[in-house]
């Protein structure tokens, strides 16, 4: 498990099931949630974060720095037997408890660091990729955050850590998809160009279309010395018409059964 | 020369990371003679994380994922207030073992000014779910506290002074460090009980001296949680005393009368604190101290008004 053939099918496949999980729950992020589809797909369903069966966990690490979307993480989870189907299917059911949540948690199994907040899960990553490449353990560390993460001050803090000690096992995965709550990131506070200035740690940084699978592998794949870092343009609410590029899809909202149709016929 | 309190804590950490490799020590740029001692001797064991105490926590925070025992050290107002959601986020929601060694906590930096003093710090970490708090009030404390900490497995704020601090063994009975207290002077529960932590806690010795018939001591030095005995002590003490070299809201006068409420104990408190208000007047640690009411003899004045 889990190595699919087709991957486009599963994410559509994982976008369907998220987007009935929405419906159900009635809250969540869905646009950055669909966002980065592609990108935790490629992870997980190619192997990058390893799985060892025997223990039915993960080898590798993976942060959602970016914790309003971690729930893109689940029905994935649930594919791989780490998160028990009746969590999946209690949650959003009020009758039934669950431990899944809309932010995720450590006590979820699957879910290395509690996240909701933004700015620290990419130090979480360095301290964990400074330990494993101290004690020469074979781990990666995979921090997906979002381009809203670089306003926090302390993103650039691990930052400068990362390059300081050189920490090659670390791979930070930025979704770029340009829009936070009240607006786009260029009108609000620009933050272009964001390749540059990363670049200027010394990291080398690929800059690919988030939703293109073949892109993504590449650049996961990609032999460099140093921190990796991929840039992936996204579009916020890939998938569904009413959601792409929309800001106020950042939130689930409520939603007419005309709505519903058009984002079931937008993922058949 | 007096040893500083933050020496003696990191002698022993020294100590310990002689066997003990799953001990981390971070710094954001504040050091100490026995930090040289960690940084070159234990340099594996050693992280500078930069002026950036929020990615220290979050480091840290990656570390101790992984089981190790980390030590976050910094200046108190800045480890504290600076970084306090990492604190709440990290190791504190998800539950794991780190150790924030803040040095300078109250007036400490008297002549910098209130961006350096700590003068809130303690209410703010006690706010944060799960935490332990730990004041040294002298060496022998700071040192016991560093000797227990590790096995503590909660996230611990230890507040060392800056200054170097009198030893009060003298005027202490028999404790035990695990109740989080020890009693100077005779107890009774006919006399006022001074309730105090830190450095400033020598500054109620006068009284004890003066009115040791009507006076008795206790250095809390673990303030979280409080224990039970230290509530079985209080039971039935009529008027209590509270000295912190912090503001009005939230200090120890609040954790103090929050557990004797707890359980069902109601003295007369009052409390002896820094006001609600950022001091600029300067003239040194102690001139702040005469002036705010918390030097000795302001504090045997309250005692005398107070019997």
């Amino acid at each position: 498990m889990k190595k699919h053939n087709n991957l486009p099918e599963l994410c559509k496949n994982y976008r369907k099931q998220l987007f009935e999980k929405f419906l159900e729950v009635g809250q969540g992020h869905p646009g950055s949630v669909f966002s980065m589809i592609e990108l935790v797909v490629t992870l997980f369903h190619n192997s990058h974060i390893r799985f060892d069966k025997n223990t039915n966990k993960f080898i590798d690490k993976i942060i959602i720095s970016k914790g309003h979307a971690t729930v893109a993480l689940y029905p994935i989870l649930k594919e791989f037997g780490v998160i028990d189907i009746k969590e999946w299917d209690n949650w959003g059911n009020k009758n039934n408890e669950t431990i899944l949540r809309v932010f995720g948690n450590t006590s979820i199994p699957g879910i290395d660091a509690t996240s909701g907040s933004l700015g620290h899960g990419l130090g979480i990553g360095c301290g964990l990729a400074y330990l494993y490449k101290k004690q020469k353990i074979d781990k990666k560390v995979y921090v997906v955050i979002s381009e809203g993460e670089l306003y926090e001050g302390s993103t650039w803090e691990a930052l400068l850590f990362a390059a300081h000690n050189k920490l090659e096992n670390l791979n930070i995965i930025i979704d770029e998809n340009s829009l936070i709550i009240l607006g786009t990131t260029d009108d609000c506070l620009r933050l272009d160009p964001i390749k540059k200035k990363i670049e200027g740690f010394g990291f080398n940084v690929d800059h690919i279309d988030g939703h293109n699978l073949e892109q993504i592998e590449k650049a996961l794949n990609n032999k460099i010395k140093g921190v990796k870092v991929i840039l992936a343009k996204t579009v916020k609410g890939k998938g569904f018409s009413i959601m792409e590029n929309k800001a106020n899809w950042h939130y689930w909202n409520p939603i007419d059964e005309k709505e519903i149709e058009i984002c079931r016929k937008d993922i058949e | 020369m007096i040893k500083l309190q933050r020496d003696i804590f990191l002698d022993e950490i020294n100590s310990q990371l002689e066997k003990d490799k799953d001990i981390y020590v971070m710094s954001a740029d504040f050091g100490a003679a026995s930090l040289d001692i960690t940084r070159d001797k234990y340099k594996d064991n050693f992280i500078h994380c930069g002026i950036s105490e929020q990615a220290m926590f979050d480091i840290g925070t990656g570390l101790a994922l992984e089981g190790k025992k980390v030590i976050a050290y910094a200046m108190g107002p800045f480890i504290s207030l600076r970084a306090i959601e990492q604190i709440k986020c990290g190791p504190a929601m998800m539950n794991l073992p780190m150790t924030i060694l803040s040095v300078g906590i109250g007036l400490g930096y008297a002549d910098a000014g209130p961006t350096h003093y700590a003068t809130e710090d303690y209410a703010c970490l006690r706010a944060i779910g799960g935490t332990s708090i730990f004041t040294a009030s002298d060496n022998k404390i700071a040192k016991q506290i560093a000797q227990n900490i590790l096995n503590n497995k909660s996230v611990n704020y230890v507040r060392l002074d800056r200054h170097p601090t009198e030893e009060l063994k003298e005027y202490e009975n028999n404790y035990d460090f695990s109740d989080g207290f020890r009693i100077f002077g005779s107890h009774s529960k006919d006399k006022i009980a001074i309730i105090s932590h830190g450095r400033i806690l020598k500054n109620c010795i006068k009284s004890l001296k003066e009115m040791k018939d009507n006076v008795f001591i206790i250095d809390l030095f673990r303030s979280k949680p409080i224990s039970n005995k230290f509530c079985e002590t209080l039971k039935n003490v009529k008027t209590v005393l509270v000295v912190d070299e912090q503001t009005q809201y939230g200090n120890l006068t609040s954790a103090v009368q929050s557990e004797l409420s707890k359980n069902n104990i109601f003295p007369k408190v009052k409390n002896l604190s820094l006001p609600d208000e950022y001091i600029f007047k300067n003239g040194g640690r102690d001139f702040l101290l005469n002036l705010h009411k918390l030097d000795e003899d302001s504090i045997l004045n309250s005692c005398k008004e107070l019997l």
